[in-house]
Parts: structure tokens; sequence; C-alpha cells
């Protein structure tokens, strides 16, 4: 019967349909095609982002992606494997901030007098009110001249990497640079480049991608997924806390400890120094560039907090027994130790309590090891 | 219901064909009047009705909240309740419901050897699946009124509230949580006749209903298994169940939709799909 033939002619291109849909939703989006933009060097490129004194008015999602390849370590917070925002900002420093979980989520809002978190799960929220005429107003001279800033930034930089402009990118359906940061040769790191996109028209960074030696997909990854660049509604910048919450005032609490931590910054700092970190033999940082390493000595072992079994958070665990459950046994003329290695990074511990960290392979940390008594 | 007239084959030619709004009407009358259809709506009245209870009950304690992170934003907030309702509902408990629907439908109807008499009756196949699925859409419908209404009813009674606080800490008024939870019964409605359009299919393809239970059971579990594993995410798009949860993202203020609106387009790809197969079927089933 040609009616029954018809029927299930329709029908086969109706399933065959309802499957297609299906693939082009399991379809990864790919990156749109490479805009095509006026040439630009790296100078001009971050001196023009060092001029943009306000983030802009824009709404979008930020989005943020780790493939460390860390170790699997219980009670890790999830945020190290990825996050997601939603981000807004009115141009004139107000702004919102809200991260979603499933059935929960946490806001942040800036009404320009006013700091406001709120956090659905536990219904709390907290207040901070900042004095605008007490903030620092003016940026450090140095930053006030942003082609002088820029030429500094590129100066520090330059010694130790190769800083381009890398083609364009499409972010977020927005037309970007690519600002390329790439270890000079002689450096020894795992990391192989750090590329920033820069917005074409706005000049504001839009994407981070960090790329490590041997593997193509990024080991690290931030930026916008979707991007409005424009007014936002007003309602955004405003917080009331609701009917049944619980409102912490944290405003005397956290100028307090501002205060008390800036006096004694301004007491330790010298005039026209710039801060350092200290040297000693509990921390000293070794190298400089990407091969920077810190190494130092652990505080000793009575004064680490002992494995309460009553309390299993992450935070109350010895720095020592995690180690020894997820590093690799190494030992040489050093002393005898536990390698953690990860995609980025390497760190090392000792049995004896000395250690060194970086972004660099393990014969850098076995150097600096020796250098620590 | 319509009885087949046997008569010679020229007579059958001119027989008017039995008009669509009656035999709507007929097969409404029949899937809603059955004591189980009935039954079900009572089990799922236990849900908002449960929930209240629950969040009354807590309300006692000020102890600091164990548990979902949803249950924490229903103390005070009666509107939570209806959506909490039909998140609790959607895993198990209605999908169970619109499989049992359709698989009476058609594979009941089979195994009652009534289904004879519906297709030698003077009506089109495609009109039959067109009248079945009705049928089951209505249940599917009145099964989400009934949590979203009830869950309304016991929120608004429980927290002694018309007001609601959106997951973003903004203030809703009274009309706008109804539209709140309009909009996630909608989205529900579709999500579960989905599930029941490929549950039609299942149906059309055997004489066992409760073979269209189990395969349609057993295929949304194995569907969250998947979707709980982190290393077959290029799978989790095509599956069904994989954007239930977001439900309660119609409480955020402003209405986060993304996952809704993906979720919905993943349910019609469904449906479609579904109501394909089962017209196939039901076009070369010999009567």
């Amino acid at each position: 019967m040609d009616r029954k033939k018809a029927t299930v002619a329709a029908a086969a291109v109706g399933a065959l349909a309802g499957a297609v849909g299906l693939t082009v939703l399991a379809m990864p989006s790919g990156a749109g095609a490479a805009p095509v933009l006026p040439p630009v060097n790296p100078e001009q490129l971050v001196q023009s982002v060092l001029s943009q004194k306000e983030i802009p008015a824009l709404g979008g999602t930020v989005e943020g992606k780790t493939n460390l390849g860390i170790p699997a370590i219980p009670n890790l917070p999830q945020e190290l494997s990825g996050m997601s925002a939603k981000v807004w900002s009115d141009g004139t420093g107000k702004s919102r901030v809200s991260t979603s979980k499933t059935g929960s989520e946490k806001i942040a809002v800036n009404d320009g007098t006013t700091a406001w978190s709120y956090d659905s799960s536990t219904k709390v929220v907290t207040k901070h009110t900042y004095d605008k005429s007490k903030a620092p107003k003016e940026r450090p001279s140095e930053l006030n001249d942003p082609a002088a800033a820029a030429k500094q930034i590129i100066d520090v930089i330059r010694p130790n990497s190769s800083i381009s402009v890398d083609g364009t990118a499409s972010v977020a359906g927005r037309d970007a640079y690519e600002l390329v940061l790439a270890p000079a040769p002689t450096e020894r790191t795992l990391l192989r480049e750090v590329r920033i996109a820069v917005d074409a028209e706005k000049r504001i960074p839009l994407r981070v991608v960090v790329l490590a030696n041997g593997s193509s997909d990024p080991v690290a990854q931030f930026g916008f997924t979707k991007l409005d660049i424009g007014a936002q509604d007003p309602k955004l910048f405003t917080f009331t806390p609701p009917a049944g919450a619980k409102v912490e005032d944290s405003t005397g609490k956290f100028k307090d400890f501002e205060n008390s931590h800036r006096e004694e910054f301004e007491k330790n700092r010298k005039p026209g120094e710039t801060p350092k970190l200290p040297d000693n033999d509990l921390f000293k940082v070794i190298g400089e560039g990407w091969d920077t390493t810190v190494a130092g000595r652990l505080p000793k072992q009575d004064q680490l907090p002992k494995n309460d079994p009553k309390n299993d958070k992450a935070q109350g665990q010895n720095p020592m027994d995690l180690v020894k459950q997820f590093g690799t046994k190494v030992e040489g003329p050093w002393g005898k130790g536990y390698l953690i290695t990860t995609k980025v990074g390497t760190g090392l511990l000792t049995e004896d309590g000395r250690f060194a960290a970086g972004a660099v392979p393990s014969q850098v940390l076995i150097e600096a090891i020796g250098t620590v008594k | 219901m319509t009885t087949a007239s046997i008569a010679s084959p020229q007579l059958l030619e001119r027989t008017p064909r039995a008009p669509l709004g009656r035999l709507l009407g007929a097969e409404l009358r029949w899937v809603l009047r059955r004591p189980r259809t009935l039954a079900a709506f009572g089990v799922l009245a236990l849900v908002p009705l449960g929930l209240g209870l629950l969040m009354s009950m807590m309300d006692f304690g000020a102890a600091p909240l164990q548990g979902p992170p949803v249950l924490a934003s229903l103390l005070g907030n009666g509107m939570v309740l209806p959506l909490a309702a039909m998140g609790m509902a959607m895993p198990l408990l209605m999908p169970m419901i619109v499989s049992m629907t359709a698989a009476d439908a058609i594979a009941g109807e089979s195994s009652h050897g009534t289904l004879r008499g519906l297709l030698i009756a003077p009506i089109g196949r495609t009109r039959l699946v067109v009248v079945k699925a009705v049928g089951v859409a209505a249940v599917t419908a009145l099964a989400v009124a009934v949590l979203a209404l009830l869950g309304i009813t016991a929120g608004v009674a429980f927290t002694g509230t018309t007001e609601f606080t959106s997951l973003s800490g903004t203030s809703l008024t009274f009309m706008e949580g109804i539209g709140r939870v309009g909009v996630a019964a909608a989205w529900v409605w579709l999500q579960m006749f989905a599930v029941a359009a490929v549950a039609l299919a299942l149906s059309s393809l055997t004489d066992h209903p409760l073979v269209v239970l189990a395969v349609m059971m057993g295929t949304l579990i194995v569907f969250a298994v998947l979707g709980g594993i982190g290393d077959l995410s290029w799978l989790h798009p095509v599956l069904l169940t994989t954007g239930w949860m977001s439900v309660i993202d119609v409480i955020r203020d402003p209405m986060e939709s993304t996952a809704l609106v993906e979720s919905s387009v993943r349910a019609l790809c469904y449906i479609v799909i579904g109501l394909s197969a089962t017209i196939a079927r039901m076009a070369t089933k010999d009567s």
C-alpha cells in the first residue's frame, strides 16, 4: 500500500531528524574562524590594556578549567578542576558575581558603597560597608602612565621570555588578539606558553590559556565563554537581604585586619623600595623567570597539626602524610624524599622537612634543595 | 470504544472516518478513569505533602541543616516546595507513571486483545498513535499539575508566607513565583513526555506492558549511571537524563535558562524519535 509506505518513510525521516538533533547537541561548539584584525605589536597591545581604567559595562559567563594532572587527593576543593561564574559589571565599579551549584548559589554584589555576599545553602548574608573617600584612589605613580608601565612590564618579561602577538582568535563571540608569552629556550620549565586573548575593541583580557610541554590540551584555561558588552539591568547591582537570612556585618572586622596589615607593611617598607619576599632558610626564592623555584624548610613536626580522626578535612592533615600517600619516593646525595609531579609543576619534600617547588622538572628541584641548610 | 463493523470493502471506503474529537474524548475518559492512574496521582500527591511536613518539622530545630542544599532554601520559602517536589519525583516516580500509562496505551491493549479492534476500526494508524499520545500526554500533564498545585498550596500553608526568595537572594512576588513554577512545570512535562514517547515506541513493539516498564526504567537507570561517569562527558549531551537537575534554575534571578533550553531541545529530539518509531511500527503492524 502506497499510503503505508509514505507513513513509514515520513516516520523514518522524523526519527532521523531527531537523531541528527541529538548529534548536533553532542557536537562541541567549535572555535570560530580567526578574525582578520589590523596588526599590532606587543608593546602597543599591553599599553592599550593598561590604559583601561575601569572594566566596561558587561555581563557574561566566566569559566575556568584545569587539567593539571594532580594526583586525586580527597577533600581537594572542587574549584581546582573547574569553575563557572556569571559576572556583571555596570562600568562604574558596581559588580555582581554569581556561582551556581546544583541547588544552591553564592552571590557577591558590590553596589558602590557596600559589598554583599550571600550563600543560599546557609542563608547567611555578609555585608561590608566601605568608605569610598578612604580607599586609595590613586594608582601607584608608575601605573598612571600606561606607556611607561607597559614598557616596564615588558622589560621585566623580555630577558627570560619571548613576547609576541600570535594571530587572532574569536573568544565568546568577540574578536581578540592573542598575546603569547613563551619561555626563552634557556629556561628549564615545564610550561610551553601562556596565551592571553585581548579584546580587539575594548582591550580587556578575555581568556588566559596555559600550555605545558608535551600536551596540546591546555593545562589551565580561564576566560569568558559568553560575553555581552553593554549596559546591564541596574537591578543586578543592588542587594536587599532576603527575609529569614542571617546578616553578618563584617565592616569593622575587615577594616581592623586591613589596617593592622597595612601598618606592618608600611613599617617594614623603606621608601622607594619594592617589597621583597623574605629570604632565609625557612623560605627562599631561587632563580628568576620561568624556572624560579621556592625552597625552604617546614616547621618542626610537633608544630604541625596532628591528624585528628574527628576532623577529616584536608586542612587538618599533616602535609608529610599526604605527600607520602601521593608522592613517589626518590633519593640521592641530597637525601631522601617524595616527589609529586603534575603537568605544570613539581614539588619535592624530603624526610627531614626540606621542600622545593616550581614549574620546573625534578632535576632543577634537586639542585634547589641542595641549597637549603 | 468504537466497534468495528465488518463490512464489505466497498462500504468501508465510503464509511466516514470517526471524528478525532470523539476519539480523543473516549481515550481520555478511558485513561483517566483507570484506577491505577488515580492511584498514581495519589502517590504523587504524597511527595509535596511529605516535603511540607518535613520542612515544618525541620523548622523546629535551630541546628544547621544537613542534606541537599535545596532543602535549606526550603525553610521559610514556600515556592521552592513545588520545585523540590518536581525534582524529587523526576528521576524515578514520574517516569514510572508515564511509562506505565504508555505501556497500557498500546501493549496493554494488545495483551487484552483489544488492540485488534482499534486497528480494524475506521481510524488511520497515525491518528490512532496521535490519540494514544494525547492520552499519555494528558496523564503526564495532570501528574505535573498535581505536583505543582499541591506543592504551591502546601508551600504556602506550611510557611505561611506568599513571598519567596530566589536562590540568588532576591525577593520575588507571589505572582512571579507562580510564573516560575509554571515554567518549571512546562519543562518537567516536556521531559516526561519525552520518556512517554520512547515508552510508546517500546509499547508498540511488544504485547507485554511489563516489558515496556522494565526496559524504560532500566534505560533511565543506565542513563543516570553513564551521566555520572566523567570520562563519558562526550556522551552526556545525548542522554535524556542529563539536564534533569536544572529544574532548580528557574528560581535563580535572573533565570538561568541555558540548561533548561538545552534539555528542552534534547527532550524534543526524543519525542520526535519516539513518536516516529511508534507511527512506523503501528503502520506496519498486522491486525
